[in-house]
């Protein structure tokens, strides 16, 4: 018998990945965690994943680099970095030293260059997982390995072969059938499959006739794209034997409780830590209720129970 | 916990370590000039912290339009009957998404609010302060000139300048915002201009500047000492950091690059800044600035 009033074991697990609890910060919207030191306790996160890198260091795009539309931020940062080199040596010190569990997202130019940066940052240690980056919109091929499923797997198995981390495949909500791309990912190894990264989209100053963001298009994000990430979700845990994060406009409790349901074992907060710079402490504060509300004991109970009106 | 990494005083790493995210009480809201409002909000943490230059992000509470926070320079810390700072002040232009509505924000209303954020300007040794601004560029400058001038101590020593002067910029006399909070500053200069000619000099604030460089030369043989700040639309701090450098003193610039976040986790308001080998590099405006060494930045 479940006790209801008992606290909730928020413990999840996503293939070799343990997490303690599901609520996790997307990539490319904490920055390398250190900058919210003061701001959030570090150590009551479910896992934390700083921005993507890559082997060479990257400026990123020109200025204007984000524009709000409705419900949304478009953004064309352009995956700015320093490079393997600089995040081993500045960064990785900090974030290893964390207790919360770290995810390290790559960015490759080619199926070599993550198995590289994937071996390089293995010897480092401190590292609980590896999210491959395949769904960048703002750089060149950045979607290449997430919109065909032969290269997906290609590059999921590579890594997984070269190193002993989890790996998980960050996909782009922006292909025919996210399923068969999720597939991939799982027959090429991934223990889990983050869904999603950003919407291709654009905003124009028709009085300049001029796009707003400095590379023109852009990766819609925020509580525009939740029913979208929702659905990519929901179709992929029906589909596909393999562990979800949920990513996409998460905000609130609600939120993180559809995502739940709908097939994810964790979700990420993205665009949400911008504008709310505490909603990660306060969605871990609120989760144990919300599961209380459903009668469950653990986070696993729920995962994946929505029914369909369909069937 | 900050200061080990900011070697560089003007180059924080990361600031915002000091900051706290709180949802703030509305103490006032109202019109200072056209197009102009005040607001003033009560968050005793953050005013005890804040520092001349700082700024903070803002956001309506329960409001998801405008979605993303937009960051005010603080114009004034206020204390309470004990001396203990207690309210921010801010000064906003009414312009688009979140000024048009923040009008609307009566006494008792709360705000999202998260600071103080940035680097702010930092204490140095200075004879003449010259604070050049233009348009809604004057809010970082009352706390400044107040602490230059000994009149109000921020938590930290601050060497005295022996004399502060504010060049204050606008369109038109109706624009000029905060005059009165300025001119009640005792020891302040105040030098104002409009591009009509309707109050002040009739012209640049370029000129405005010029003069007081001018007048600070005749009188001490030297500009030795004198250091320029300046905040304002992009092609004016341009032009005031092209005079500083033709007179040969210092100016640093505080930019207003449109932001997402304040705390240096999205990378949106990057600004182009010269490194010692000549190169450029972006850096974030949020927490390496959004005060720079104007012979730094290299202008768009
Ligand atoms: C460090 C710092 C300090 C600042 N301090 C102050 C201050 O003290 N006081 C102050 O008033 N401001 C200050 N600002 C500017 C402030 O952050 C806001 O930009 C300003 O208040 C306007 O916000 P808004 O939401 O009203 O306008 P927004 O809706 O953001 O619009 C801003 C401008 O962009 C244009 N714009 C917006 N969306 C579009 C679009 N889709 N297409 C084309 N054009 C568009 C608008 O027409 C408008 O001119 C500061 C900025 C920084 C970085
Ligand atoms: C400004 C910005 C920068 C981002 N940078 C990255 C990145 O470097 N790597 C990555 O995998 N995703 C990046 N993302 C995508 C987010 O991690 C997330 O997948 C997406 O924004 C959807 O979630 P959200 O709606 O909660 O923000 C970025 C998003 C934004 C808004
Ligand atoms: S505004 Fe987000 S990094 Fe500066």
């Amino acid at each position: 018998m479940t006790n209801p009033s008992a606290t909730p074991n928020l413990q999840v697990q996503l293939g070799r990945l343990t997490l303690p609890n599901p609520i996790l910060v997307a990539s490319g919207t904490f920055g390398y965690a250190r900058e919210m030191e003061g701001i959030v306790d570090l150590s009551l996160l479910g896992g934390i994943v700083p921005k993507t890198i890559t082997t060479e260091m990257r400026v990123g795009n020109a200025p204007h680099r984000t524009v709000e539309t409705s419900s949304g931020l478009l953004n064309s940062i352009g995956l700015d970095n320093d490079g393997i080199d600089a995040f081993i040596s500045h960064h990785l010190p900090y974030l290893s030293k964390q207790s919360a569990p770290l995810i390290v997202s790559i960015a490759g130019s080619s199926a070599d260059d993550y198995v590289s940066l994937a071996s390089r940052l293995a010897e480092q240690g401190g590292i609980d997982a590896l999210e491959l980056n395949i769904s960048c919109p703002n750089v060149a091929h950045g979607v290449d390995f997430g919109s065909n499923p032969a290269l997906c797997e290609q590059v999921v198995r590579g890594v997984r072969n070269s190193c002993d981390i989890p790996v998980l495949a960050k996909l782009t909500p922006n292909v025919t059938s996210v399923v068969e791309i999720a597939d991939g990912a799982a027959q090429g190894g991934a223990d889990a499959v983050c869904l999603t990264n950003t919407l291709l989209g654009m905003a124009i100053d028709w009085k300049k006739r001029q796009p707003i963001l400095g590379n023109d298009v852009g990766g819609l994000s925020g509580p525009a794209i939740k029913p979208v990430s929702l659905r990519c979700v929901f179709q992929v845990a029906r589909a596909v034997d393999v562990p979800i994060i949920g990513i996409g406009g998460i905000a609130n409790l609600d939120d993180v409780m559809q995502f739940l349901v709908a097939g994810a074992s964790a979700v990420q907060i993205g665009t949400a830590n911008y504008y709310d710079p505490t909603i990660s402490m306060k969605l871990i504060e609120q989760l144990p209720e919300a599961l209380n509300t459903l009668g469950v004991s653990t986070v696993t109970e729920v995962v994946g129970t929505v029914t369909s009106n369909k069937s | 916990m900050s200061t080990d990494h900011c070697e560089n005083p003007l180059h924080a790493d990361y600031y915002a370590d000091t900051s706290v995210h709180h949802s703030a009480e509305v103490i006032e809201n109202v019109q200072v000039a056209e197009g102009t409002w005040r607001v003033r909000f009560r968050c005793p943490e953050m005013a005890s912290k804040c520092k001349p230059g700082q700024f903070i992000m803002l956001k309506i509470t329960d409001r998801d339009d405008p979605l993303i926070g937009r960051p005010l320079a603080v114009f004034e810390i206020t204390p309470d009957e004990h001396g203990v700072p207690t309210d921010l002040d801010a000064v906003y232009l009414v312009k688009g998404n979140l000024t048009t509505r923040l009008v609307d924000v009566r006494a008792g209303q709360t705000l999202d609010v998260w600071g103080p954020l940035g680097n702010g300007f930092l204490p140095q040794p200075t004879r003449h302060l010259i604070m050049v601004a233009g348009g809604i560029g004057q809010t970082p400058f009352v706390t400044l000139a107040k602490e230059y001038l000994g009149l109000a101590n921020y938590g930290r020593d601050c060497p005295q300048a022996d004399k502060v002067t504010l060049c204050y910029g606008a369109r038109n006399e109706g624009l000029l915002a905060g005059v009165e909070t300025f001119e009640a500053v005792p020891g302040l200069d105040v030098r104002l201009c409009t591009d009509d000619g309707s109050l002040g000099h009739h012209g640049l604030v370029t000129d405005v500047l010029k003069q007081v460089l001018e007048d600070d030369k005749q009188a001490h043989g030297s500009n030795e000492g004198v250091r320029v700040v300046c905040c304002g639309p992009e092609p004016m701090m341009e032009a005031v950091a092209a005079v500083s450098k033709s007179w040969e003193v210092a100016c640093q610039v505080s930019l207003e690059t449109p932001m997402a976040c304040g705390i240096g986790i999205c990378f949106t308001c990057v600004t182009k800044v010269l490194q010692d080998d000549g190169s450029w590099d972006y850096k974030r405006t949020c927490v390496e600035g959004p005060v720079f060494d104007a012979s730094k930045i290299v202008w768009h």
